[in-house]
């Protein structure tokens, strides 16, 4: 008797634990971003210091606001949605998986927290010198230290990797970024790429550098 | 009945799933007069008191046949198989249909790239217009596809089309497709192909001949520019 009662006790605590297993919606918070950034480390890394071989910026330390800007332009293709942009591309689909509510603010939030990754100089192109001069036109959105205005969504360049800087620059003349109609920031970035040739980009990246 | 489960909208769809069925039904047969016959014996000699145990070879004529006469009727189940398998696959992998149209899939990590020929019909000219992840095609068209990967094993598989292709990198695989339903249908990686394997979907539109001139004829001015 004992036994049977045991058992109906034991099949009714598992029957609760699988109702309970059906509406596991994570809480949004640090604990479920640092559980959502695993499907970052592939790319981006542990420490989020990026890995230039396979087009993963540093993010570590980036502010939360840009993190979910971003993420919101992969996830609705405002943002590696061109055919030739391989690793935009690759982030895009990434993005899409966050189908849970508030996964995107939560792993934003933990990238935030991590202590920043200055990544060693990778170019060894640019004069800085020169760079200075067409870095003027970044100030106005920038900032004269290049930490970024948060009002003008303009994200920090100081601390990112030189041939990310790049990269990116060249996409934004390209019209690879910054040409989707809802893709407001980046329309804003754009213009100013066009003012830029490859040496002047070189250089202006070159300058950056020495922010850092 | 298997067009209950997954649609069918190419024109191989229902030969594939044809073949599948006879394979179900012969194989589906077998596996279920073998586990009867099976539990039948069990049930048939089981234990009884006062019942002795008795050493069989199996070397015995009226023993064997329980084995030969199920393995030759089994072999001549094979020969069917085979004969539709080979039917299937000439029709589906090895003959290629005058094609209507040529486009090139490329697989990436994690999204398929697709470029249709735009208003000439040729791929790689000016005019071609790229999507990523949304392929749009004519219904009763026959397609020729260039299957390509930008970086490792994909597979390119449209369940309603019955088709699945691996793309390989480095090569160009053709194939082929001709739809046949109009509607919008998934596209999927058939092939691990590393973190985002599973996010990486696509949709296939298929299209009347209008509103697919029409979508060629907006596109079309967007890729030129």
């Amino acid at each position: 008797m004992m036994a049977r009662t045991g058992c109906r006790r034991a099949g009714l605590g598992l029957l609760v634990l699988v109702v309970a297993a059906c509406d596991m919606t994570p809480e949004p918070g640090l604990a479920r971003g640092k559980a959502v950034y695993g499907t970052c480390v592939p790319c981006h890394g542990a420490t989020g210091g990026g890995n230039e071989e396979l087009g993963a910026p540093s993010i570590a330390g980036l502010p939360q606001w840009y993190i979910e800007a971003q993420l919101e332009k992969f996830e609705n293709g405002w943002r590696g949605a061109h055919p030739l942009d391989t690793v935009g591309i690759r982030m895009r689909s990434m993005a899409n998986a966050l189908d849970n509510p508030g996964d995107r603010a939560s792993v934003a939030e933990y990238v935030a927290q991590m202590a920043p990754v200055n990544p060693e100089p990778m170019l060894q192109v640019g004069n800085a010198q020169a760079g200075a001069t067409s870095f003027q036109t970044c100030i106005a959105c920038h900032g004269p230290d290049g930490t970024g205005v948060e009002v003008l969504n303009a994200p920090p360049l100081v601390g990112q990797a030189d041939w990310y800087l790049l990269a990116q620059l060249r996409k934004f003349r390209a019209g690879w970024r910054g040409t989707h109609p809802q893709d407001v920031s980046g329309a804003t970035m754009r213009p100013n790429s066009l003012l830029l040739d490859d040496a002047a980009m070189e250089n202006v990246v070159a300058y950056i550098q020495t922010l850092q | 009945m298997l067009e209950r489960l997954v649609q069918q909208a190419s024109s191989y769809a229902a030969d594939i799933d044809g073949l599948i069925l006879l394979v179900l039904v012969l194989v589906g047969f077998w596996f279920l007069l073998a586990e009867g016959m099976f539990f039948w014996l069990i049930w048939k000699f089981r234990e009884r008191p006062g019942g002795r145990s008795e050493y069989i070879t199996g070397k015995e004529k009226h023993l064997k046949r329980w084995i030969s006469i199920p393995h030759a009727l089994v072999l001549v189940c094979d020969v069917f198989i085979i004969i539709a398998s080979v039917r299937v696959w000439y029709d589906v992998k090895q003959h290629l249909p005058q094609a209507d149209e040529t486009i090139r899939v490329t697989g990436q990590q994690w999204a398929w790239v697709f470029t249709h020929p735009g208003p000439d019909g040729d791929l790689d000219t000016p005019d071609d217009i790229q999507t990523v992840d949304d392929l749009y095609v004519e219904v009763d068209k026959t397609y020729h596809f260039q299957l390509e990967s930008r970086d490792v094993l994909h597979s390119f598989s449209v369940p309603v089309f019955r088709l699945k292709q691996d793309a390989v990198p480095g090569r160009r695989i053709t194939g082929w497709f001709r739809p046949t339903v109009t509607g919008t249908f998934d596209i999927q990686c058939a092939e691990i192909c590393g973190i985002g394997h599973g996010v990486m979907a696509g949709r296939i539109h298929v299209q009347d001949a209008g509103t697919m001139a029409q979508w060629v004829t907006a596109n079309s001015s967007t890729a030129a520019q």
